[in-house]
């Protein structure tokens, strides 16, 4: 029983990396350059910050497909606040506090009117980007120095991007959260059993809309990341990432159905993704390939664990056929 | 009772949602010449310079001037379809379109024409039976010499030539634009002469890319590509980006990897405006020292022009000039209008521009 | 019987809104009314997302959900387009249709016999298919064959074939999911899937059949589409999977599973054309019209809400 538990998804994923990870070493030796290591870290790094927020809202049993075009709408603002020269510690800030409020406003409309979070969130892409263009004509471009410092210039060792420390802190505090804090229980109670959860005295509402709150605050992070890549912002620069960041918490092991997931398996999850489409052109594919691969990888992952799961459940109901027997 | 209170609520919210939008609503005069204006996507510098020059022309005219296109992430031929069909349904007099896939859009391009609207391309061309005319900003020729030329000039400074030869890449757009599949083509044959023969592309399907018009996207790959650059024989020396998207990504993601490679012996280089790639072509340690471009806002002013007077019947398809405003005399050859040739701009001459 | 009077209000709200929509629209841009931009715009180009819709509404009435109907839709008609190149028409069509009959059964199995949530197993083949398609051609463009243009550009009885091959297939729908007992069942799925296999409903079999009619579904649309846009690249289903499901969620349809009108569906979809078009004809800007249509969803979803409870209470009201 106890060597059982060694099994687990965030077991197989560690190992299908080691794997990926000797085989890049052996056949594109390019690969392992600090460069590119960096450059891979640096988005590892945006997409697991909004993945751990986007677990946090999948535990409940709810899920956010908004979440693209929220930071699309947070990189523009930052954008336009980073333009007045304000600095890094000024943005951040920002855009953690603008994030925070258009999730809260997802939370409200969802649990307000019980509406089901994926169509609740489906509109409110519509809207969130509709709204953009029509604020800013084009792009913001030519962007100061202090906008660009977080990509430019923030290195830590000199070598390090800065946004691989915020990724860091942010990983660590969540994974301590999760561990410990009442509040991250109630979201599994919550997933597991909505109404089992409101009985046994949690508020469901309002924890479901302060876990978007918090997924919020950790989009804007992205956005912010992703927005400082460049001297230049435009109108889509999250487009389609939530479908990235589902996909890092579903790899991770999550399910869906909310309950039940670590952060952990969320950090595997986003780092086999992150590394897919640097990898396979350094193996001299085309990166055409690219989205190929990462949905092959997602679909036979969850389908072995699935299956794994389902055994599991049948040797259990055998023993329990066995005993009333 | 309740159930039919509700239903009116219902409906008065549409209604109320459906007024928010009727400002939005143009209303123009019948007589008055409308021109419509797609560009492949809407909110990025290169376009953006097209319209300042489209409006100027159509203020100096006197006429409507609608402009509408797909967003970035959406640059797809269904999108520029959906906004033509719209313009063909209220009889506008032209349209100026700028495909992002020249063959799948010449069916609407020729409804168009079948319903008596003159329809012409700028910047690139669609299929030439569905149009009257192509406003073209520079040959396919010219561009593709006017790339080539900036990055010979940069990897000879920088020690490479005949004896020493030098790997590149190039990073397209879509893979559908025929702008970029010409001057790809263009700079391949160019590739064979003696004059560039020391530039080499050793791997088509890894070296050529297609990122898309997705900002994000398009970093990432670029980001990708700098890190796969340096001096080795294995390695990358030069890179060639042939979108406005794509050169300013390159300059960044030079400027936020962590180990630079060497900007002695590398060169980046590419077509886009002026202003997006200032910071980097004024910073001596960024390779990215030249950027490749026509005057858009000029483009843009042409091409109303040309469509007013197709329009008026002051020009016809078989006219051999047409006198375009500020411009002066540009002569129609085969169809096609052609502005000018490719402009390399340098850190003697960026701040001169402003678009 | 509460239920049933329910669910024709509904429609009733939904027919008023499209009809105030239309009469907004005439009265604002003339042009809108010309019969042939109502049938050869209008109409015309909602077909593929309507014909996807029908499928789509019995997958929702399931609680399941199909992500990946955009990236089918591209797939099978890049793969129809290539063999038609090779093979001919005859083949091209067939491998169409048979692509997209595999990609669906591949959700489908996946989703009924290794019990993966269908959002999941969609979201999964969504990457995959779209990937396969962006591999395969090296995100070139697929050109249409003779047949798909002739399904995406014929003209019969003064329709466009596409709307008949659209009118055929919601009747059909219309009547499988009201008139059967195949109807009833693909309910009780939705409303609970253990009851329904303990009463023997065959739920495995039937959430295959399901997935894998929109795979067919999608491929049918796949040969319109190709032949109404001459040709396909990979990205072309892009939001497309969402604007389905939008069509079929502002038709009532709960995304919970269990309710769920194939009338609400084919309104939905007339709803969502008069907007698309209507707004265009208007020279509104296309991102004022994403707006446009996220809150006309909204508001769709929020009178549904209201709605819903309101039904919920009366009938609690009644049992006491």
């Amino acid at each position: 029983m106890k060597k059982r538990s060694f099994l687990t998804t965030e077991f197989y994923l560690f190992c299908f990396l080691v794997v990926i990870m000797l085989l890049l070493a052996v056949a594109a030796p390019g690969f392992y350059t600090l460069n590119n290591i960096m450059s891979i870290l640096n988005s590892f790094s945006y997409i697991l910050i909004s993945a751990i927020g986007m677990n946090l809202i999948i535990l409940t049993g709810n899920i956010d497909v908004s979440t693209g075009a929220l930071i699309s709408v947070v990189a523009l603002a930052s954008a336009a606040i980073g333009k007045t020269g304000v600095p890094f510690a000024g943005l951040l800030p920002a855009a953690m506090v603008m994030g925070a409020l258009l999730s809260t406003l997802n939370g409200l409309f969802i649990t307000g009117l019980k509406i089901p979070a994926i169509v609740a969130t489906l509109a409110t892409t519509q809207i969130f980007q509709g709204v953009l263009p029509l604020t800013v004509e084009g792009s913001i471009y030519d962007l100061p120095a202090s906008f660009t410092w977080l990509a430019f210039k923030a290195k830590i060792f000199g070598v390090v991007p800065a946004s691989v420390l915020i990724c860091l802190i942010v990983t660590v505090f969540f994974l301590l959260f999760t561990r410990y804090s009442r509040f991250s229980k109630k979201l599994y109670a919550i997933g597991n059993n909505r109404n089992g959860a409101r009985l046994a005295g949690i508020n469901v509402d309002k924890t479901v809309v302060i876990s978007y709150t918090i997924a919020g605050a950790l989009f804007g992070i992205t956005a912010l990341i992703v927005a400082t890549a460049g001297q230049r912002v435009t109108t889509t620069m999250g487009t389609g990432m939530e479908m990235t960041f589902i996909a890092a918490v579903v790899l991770g092991g999550t399910s869906p159905a909310g309950g039940s997931g670590k952060i952990i398996g969320t950090v595997m999850g986003a780092f086999i993704l992150a590394i897919v489409a640097p990898a396979i052109n350094f193996l001299g594919i085309s990166p055409n390939w690219a989205d190929a691969v990462k949905g092959a990888i997602i679909l036979i992952s969850v389908v072995v664990s699935a299956a794994r799961n389902i055994k599991g459940r049948r040797v259990i109901a055998r023993c329990a056929v066995r005993q009333g027997g | 009772m309740r159930k039919s209170l509700l239903k009116k609520v219902a409906a008065a919210a549409l209604a109320g949602v459906m007024t928010c939008t009727m400002f939005g609503g143009l209303a123009y005069a019948e007589e008055e010449v409308t021109i419509a204006m797609l560009p492949k996507f809407k909110g990025e510098n290169y376009f953006d310079a097209v319209k300042t020059g489209a409006e100027e022309a159509s203020d100096e005219l006197g006429i409507t001037l609608l402009y509408d296109g797909p967003s970035q992430d959406q640059a797809t031929n269904q999108k520029q379809v959906d906004i033509l069909e719209g313009w063909i349904a209220q009889g506008v007099d032209a349209i100026l379109v700028s495909p992002n896939d020249p063959t799948a859009i010449a069916p609407t391009l020729k409804k168009a024409q079948e319903a008596g609207i003159k329809v012409l391309t700028f910047d690139a061309d669609a299929q030439e039976d569905s149009r009257d005319l192509f406003i073209n900003q520079v040959s396919a020729d010219a561009a593709a010499k006017g790339l080539l030329d900036a990055a010979k000039q940069d990897l000879t400074s920088k020690g490479y030539g005949d004896d020493k030869k030098a790997n590149i890449a190039l990073v397209s757009s879509t893979g559908t634009d025929a702008n970029q599949n010409a001057w790809q083509a263009a700079i391949e044959e160019l590739l064979t002469t003696d004059d560039y023969s020391f530039m080499v592309i050793q791997n088509k399907d890894t070296d050529i890319l297609y990122p898309g018009t997705d900002e994000t996207k398009v970093n990432a790959e670029c980001a990708t590509l700098i890190s796969r650059m340096g001096p080795g024989e294995d390695q990358i020396q030069a890179a060639i980006a042939l979108s406005s998207m794509s050169t300013p990504a390159l300059g960044a993601q030079y400027e936020s990897a962590a180990s630079k490679p060497d900007a002695t012996v590398i060169t980046l280089t590419g077509l886009a405006t002026p202003n997006a790639l200032k910071t980097y072509i004024k910073d001596e340690n960024n390779p990215l020292s030249t950027g490749v471009l026509w005057n858009c806002m000029d483009l843009g002013y042409l091409a109303v022009q040309t469509a007013y007077q197709l329009t008026t019947g002051e020009i016809t398809t078989d006219s051999e000039s047409i006198t375009a405003g500020r411009l002066g005399d540009k002569e129609i050859t085969d169809r096609q209008v052609v502005l000018g040739d490719a402009l390399v701009f340098d850190a003697s001459n960026v701040d001169e521009f402003d678009y | 019987m509460k239920k049933r009077t329910f669910k024709f209000s509904f429609n009733v709200a939904l027919f008023l809104i499209w009809l105030l929509l239309f009469a907004f629209i005439s009265i604002k841009a003339p042009n809108f009314l010309k019969p042939n931009y109502l049938i050869s715009v209008m109409l015309r180009n909602i077909i593929e997302i309507g014909m996807v819709a029908l499928p789509m509404t019995l997958v929702i009435i399931t609680a399941g959900i199909d992500l990946s109907v955009g990236n089918i839709l591209v797939l099978s008609c890049m793969l129809g387009g290539m063999a038609a190149g090779a093979a001919g028409d005859a083949a091209g069509a067939l491998i169409t249709l048979a692509v997209g009959l595999i990609c669906g059964i591949i959700n489908g199995i996946i989703i009924a016999k290794v019990k993966i949530t269908p959002m999941v197993t969609t979201l999964a083949t969504m990457y995959l298919y779209l990937g396969l398609a962006r591999g395969i051609t090296q995100g070139d463009s697929v050109y249409a064959f003779p047949l798909a243009a002739y399904l995406g550009n014929t003209v019969i009885a003064g329709l466009p074939i596409q709307i008949w091959i659209y009118l055929v297939l919601a009747v059909v729908f219309v009547y499988i999911l009201s008139k059967t007992t195949l109807g009833r069942k693909i309910y009780s799925i939705g409303l609970n899937p253990n009851a329904a296999k303990y009463a023997g409903v065959k739920t495995d079999k039937i959430l295959i059949g399901i997935y894998a009619l929109t795979g067919v579904i999608c491929a049918l649309a796949a040969l319109i589409w190709l032949g109404r846009f001459t040709s396909v690249k990979y990205d072309a289903g892009t939001n497309f999977n969402l604007k389905v499901i939008t069509v079929v969620v502002l038709g009532g349809t709960s995304i919970n599973g269990g309710i769920g009108d194939m009338k609400g569906t084919i309104l939905g979809t007339l709803i969502i054309a008069t907007l698309n078009s209507g707004l265009t004809v208007l020279n509104i800007p296309i991102d004022v019209q994403t707006i446009v249509q996220g809150a006309v969803l909204m508001v769709a979803l929020i009178a549904y809400a209201v709605l819903n409870d309101r039904a919920k209470k009366r009938k609690i009201v009644a049992v006491q």
